[in-house]
C-alpha cells in the first residue's frame, strides 16, 4: 500500500510536465548560471577587470614606471575621461577632477592619483604616495588597486632607499616598518625611511547614512517587481481557463482594451510595490527615497511598465499558468542572476557582465544606482529609460501579435 | 428591435474548417424576434462553432452570420447579443454584486443604470441577501444563476444560452426555465444548446437539429417526427413465463435462451433488460399489430401487457444522428 501511494505521486508528477521541469531542470539551469558567474573567470584565466582612471601629479621617471607597471596589469583597464577603456598600452593621463568624476558617474571603480607626500621636515626627501578614490559600491575593486599600488610604491621607495644608503643592507633582512625609524632620522645617516601612503577616499558611498542598504534595495525590489508583475500575467490565461475571456470578448471589449488595461493594472501594481519597499526601506534602514523621489519614480514607472509587457509577452506565449509559472520562475531567476539582482555586477567577468546587459535587472539596477548611489541628476538616467521604454514597446508589440491567437480563430 | 429583414438571427451559407477538420459546412440558420429555439446535435457537430461564430470569435471561411442585421462581432451586433456560456465564465473572487456589476458596465450600460439594473437582476435571481457574498461560495445552481444573470443584464434581444442547465438540481432548473420564460415574454429570442432533449422540447418552438455541420432538421416536435419517424411506433410487450416459455431455458442446448427465444418464437423482437419486455419497431400499429397478437397466440405465448409507444424528440434524434458514438 505505502509503495502504491509512492507510485501515484510519482506517476502525478510523471504527467505534470511543468512540475517536472521545475524539480529536475531548474535546479540545474541555475546550477550552470551561477557556476557561470562565480566559476568561468578561473576556467579561462580571465579575472574580473577594474577600470581604473590615472593622474599623475609627479610627473617624473618614478611616477611614470609605475603607471608603466600598473598597465601591465592584466586586471586594471585604464579609461579616458569619458569612460571610454583604452587600448593595451594607450595611456590618457587625466586632471584629478576628471578622475573624481568618473568614479562618482561610475565610470571607473578606482581613480588613481599619484602625487608626492608632503614633507614633514625640511631635510625631508618628498616620497611618492598615492590618492584612491574610489566607490564603495563596488567592495572589491578599492582592494585590489590599492594592494597593488602599495606594491609598487613600496618597492619603488625600497629601491630609492638601496640607492641611496651605504652599505646596502643584506638581502633577507625584513622591510622596517614605519614606527621603527627615529622622527628625527637625518636623510643620509641613518637612512630616513617612511612606507609610502595610499590613501583611499570613499568619493561616493562615504556620506551614505547605509550605504550597503541603499545600494542592494534596488536589486531586490527589481526582482521582486519581476516576480509579481510576471505573475500577475497569470490572471490573462486565468481568464481563459475559466471561460471570463470569451465573455469578456463577447462583449463591447476588445482585445486592444483587454490587453491595455493589463498592462497598466500590472503597471500599477508593480509601482506601488516598488514604492512600499523603497518607503519602508526609507524608514526603516534610512535609504534616501523623499530625496531622490522624482528619479526613483521616473525608474520605477518606467521599469515596472518594461516588466509589464514582459509579463503579457510571457501569458500570450504560454498555454497554461503552469507553463507560464516555470517560463516565469526560471526567468525571472535568470535575469536576477546575470542582471545583478543577487550578485553584484563587478563579481562577474567581463563575458557575464556583457551577458547581463540582455537582462532588464541589469539597466534598472544601473538606473537606480544612478539615483541612489551616485546622486546623479535627472538627465543622466537617458539611457537606462530609453533601454526599458524600448524593452517594454517590444515586449508590448510582441504580446499584442501572440494575443491574435484570442481574437478570432 | 426588429431588423428590417425581419430577422433576429441570419447564418446563410456558413463554412468552418479548422485543418482537415470542417466543423461547420454550409449551416443555414435563421431566426425570428421573440422566437425560442433549440439547438440539437451530438458531441462535435458543430454547435460550439456555431455558437462562437455567432458571437462574432470565429472567422468563417465562406458565408455571413448576421444580427440583426449587423455582422456577427460587430459592436452592433454584441450589443445585440446576450451569451451565457456553458461554463461559469465568472470571477469566483469577486462578489456577485461586484461580477454583475463588472459585466454590465463591460455590456456598455452607463455606472448609474448598470447600479439599477443590477439591483433589479438581484432580485430577478432570488439572491438579493446574497449579494455580496463571494461567487465561489455559491452552490452550483445559484452560480448558474449569476452567469445567466450576466448574460443578460443588458436586455438583449436575442440571448444565446449554451447548456444553461448542467449540474444544476431540479430545483434551480426549473427556476432557471421561468427566467427564461420571463426573459422570452419580455420579447428576447432564445437560442438554448443543450443535450437535455425534454428541456428542447419544453423550452422551445423550433427545434433545429445539426450534424456534421450543417442542420440536418428543422421544426416543431411533431414536424420532426413527421420527416422522420412517420407512423412508425415502438412496441412493448410484456409475455407472461408459461410452461411452454419456461422450456427455452430447461433444454440442454448451449445457446443462449434469449437468442433463441427472439429467433425462434418473437423474430424482430428484442428483450429489453431494463423492463423485462419485448420491443418492436412497427410501421403502422392499426395493420401489423392484430396478426402479430393471433401469431403469438397461436404459437402459445400469453400476451401479459401491451404498450404501444409515441415517438418523442429522444427517437428523431437518434434517428437522425445514429447510435454510434461520436467521440
Amino acid at each position: 500500500m505505502i509503495w502504491l501511494i509512492v507510485r501515484i505521486s510519482a506517476l502525478r508528477l510523471w504527467h505534470n510536465k511543468a512540475e517536472l521541469v521545475l524539480t529536475f531542470v531548474v535546479p540545474l539551469v541555475f546550477f550552470s548560471i551561477f557556476a557561470l558567474i562565480f566559476g568561468s573567470r578561473e576556467r579561462s584565466g580571465e579575472t574580473a577587470t577594474i577600470k581604473v582612471a590615472v593622474s599623475d601629479m609627479i610627473k617624473n621617471a618614478d611616477s611614470q614606471k609605475i603607471i608603466e607597471e600598473l598597465q601591465a596589469n592584466g586586471t586594471l583597464r585604464f579609461v579616458d575621461a569619458d569612460s571610454q577603456v583604452l587600448k593595451d598600452g594607450e595611456l590618457k593621463l587625466l586632471d584629478p577632477k576628471v578622475c573624481e568624476r568618473l568614479v562618482r558617474e561610475g565610470g571607473a571603480s578606482v581613480a588613481i592619483v599619484l602625487e608626492e607626500s608632503k614633507k614633514e621636515k625640511e631635510n625631508q626627501e618628498s616620497t611618492l604616495s598615492a590618492k584612491l578614490l574610489t566607490d564603495s559600491s563596488d567592495q572589491v575593486a578599492p582592494k585590489i588597486v590599492s594592494a597593488l599600488v602599495q606594491q609598487l610604491l613600496v618597492q619603488k621607495s625600497v629601491a630609492a632607499l638601496a640607492k641611496n644608503a651605504q652599505p646596502v643592507p643584506p638581502p633577507n633582512s625584513p622591510a622596517l616598518p614605519a614606527s621603527a625609524i627615529p622622527a628625527d632620522s637625518s636623510a643620509k645617516s641613518p637612512i630616513a625611511f617612511t612606507l609610502p601612503e595610499v590613501k583611499t577616499i570613499d568619493l561616493v558611498g562615504g556620506q551614505k547614512k547605509n550605504p550597503i542598504i541603499a545600494m542592494y534595495a534596488s536589486g531586490i525590489a527589481v526582482m521582486f517587481l519581476l516576480f509579481s508583475v510576471v505573475g500577475g500575467g497569470g490572471a490573462l490565461l486565468e481568464e481563459k481557463e475559466n471561460s471570463t475571456l470569451e465573455r469578456l470578448l463577447a462583449s463591447q471589449l476588445t482585445l486592444d482594451e483587454l490587453l491595455m488595461g493589463k498592462w497598466l493594472y500590472l503597471m500599477l501594481l508593480g509601482t506601488l510595490q516598488t514604492t512600499l519597499m523603497f518607503v519602508w526601506g526609507e524608514v526603516v534602514f534610512g535609504v534616501e527615497l523623499s530625496k531622490h523621489w522624482e528619479g526613483f519614480l521616473m525608474m520605477t514607472l518606467v521599469t515596472s511598465a518594461a516588466a509589464s509587457s514582459l509579463s503579457l509577452f510571457l501569458a500570450t506565449m504560454c498555454n497554461s499558468r503552469a507553463q507560464l509559472n516555470w517560463v516565469s520562475v526560471v526567468l525571472v531567476l535568470g535575469m536576477s542572476a546575470l542582471g545583478g539582482s543577487m550578485v553584484p555586477r563587478y563579481l562577474m567577468s567581463e563575458r557575464i557582465r556583457e551577458v547581463g546587459l540582455l537582462t532588464f535587472n541589469a539597466w534598472a539596477l544601473d538606473g537606480y544606482n544612478k539615483i541612489f548611489w551616485r546622486n546623479l541628476p535627472l538627465q543622466s538616467l537617458w539611457p537606462q529609460l530609453a533601454v526599458l521604454l524600448m524593452i517594454g514597446l517590444i515586449f508590448m508589440i510582441a504580446a499584442r501579435i501572440g494575443a491574435r491567437r484570442w481574437e478570432r480563430v | 428591435m426588429i431588423a428590417e429583414d425581419g430577422f433576429a438571427l441570419q447564418c446563410i451559407d456558413v463554412e468552418k474548417s479548422f485543418g482537415s477538420l470542417t466543423a461547420l459546412n454550409g449551416l443555414n440558420l435563421e431566426v425570428l424576434p421573440g422566437e425560442r429555439v433549440a439547438l440539437l446535435g451530438p458531441n462535435g457537430a458543430g454547435k460550439t462553432t456555431l455558437v462562437r461564430a455567432i458571437c462574432g470569435r470565429v472567422r468563417l471561411d465562406k458565408g455571413s452570420i448576421r444580427l440583426f442585421n449587423a455582422p456577427a462581432g460587430s459592436s452592433k451586433a454584441l450589443q445585440h447579443l446576450g451569451v451565457v456560456p456553458q461554463e461559469l465564465a465568472l470571477y469566483g473572487d469577486l462578489t456577485a454584486r461586484e461580477n454583475l456589476l463588472i459585466f454590465s458596465r463591460l455590456h456598455g450600460l452607463r455606472r448609474r443604470e448598470a447600479i439599477r439594473r443590477v439591483n433589479e437582476v438581484l432580485e430577478w435571481i432570488g439572491l438579493t441577501d446574497r449579494a455580496n457574498d463571494l461567487v465561489k461560495n455559491f452552490s452550483g445552481g445559484m452560480k448558474r444563476r449569476v452567469n445567466l444573470a450576466c448574460g443578460v443584464l443588458h436586455h438583449p434581444p436575442l440571448i444565446l444560452l449554451d447548456e444553461p442547465t448542467v449540474g444544476v438540481d431540479p430545483q434551480s432548473r426549473e427556476r432557471i426555465f421561468l427566467m427564461l420564460d420571463e426573459l422570452s415574454k419580455q420579447g428576447a429570442a432564445i437560442i438554448l444548446t443543450t443535450h437535455h432533449l425534454d428541456e428542447a422540447e419544453k423550452q422551445s418552438d423550433r427545434i433545429v437539429i445539426v450534424d456534421h455541420g450543417r442542420v440536418i432538421a428543422e421544426g416543431t416536435l411533431a414536424d420532426l417526427i413527421e420527416q422522420t419517424v412517420g407512423t412508425r411506433r415502438q412496441l412493448v410487450m410484456q409475455i407472461y413465463k408459461n410452461n411452454f416459455f419456461a422450456s427455452f431455458y430447461t433444454g440442454a442446448s448451449e445457446s443462449n435462451p434469449l437468442s433463441r427465444v427472439e429467433s425462434e418464437v418473437l423474430p424482430g423482437f428484442q428483450y429489453q433488460t431494463s423492463t423485462g419486455g419485448w420491443i418492436k419497431e412497427i410501421d403502422d400499429v392499426a395493420q401489423e399489430l392484430p396478426p402479430l397478437l393471433e401469431q403469438l397466440r397461436q404459437r402459445g405465448l400469453v400476451v401479459a401487457d401491451l404498450e404501444i409507444r409515441n415517438p418523442n424528440l429522444h427517437h428523431v434524434f437518434l434517428h437522425l444522428t445514429g447510435k454510434e458514438l461520436r467521440e
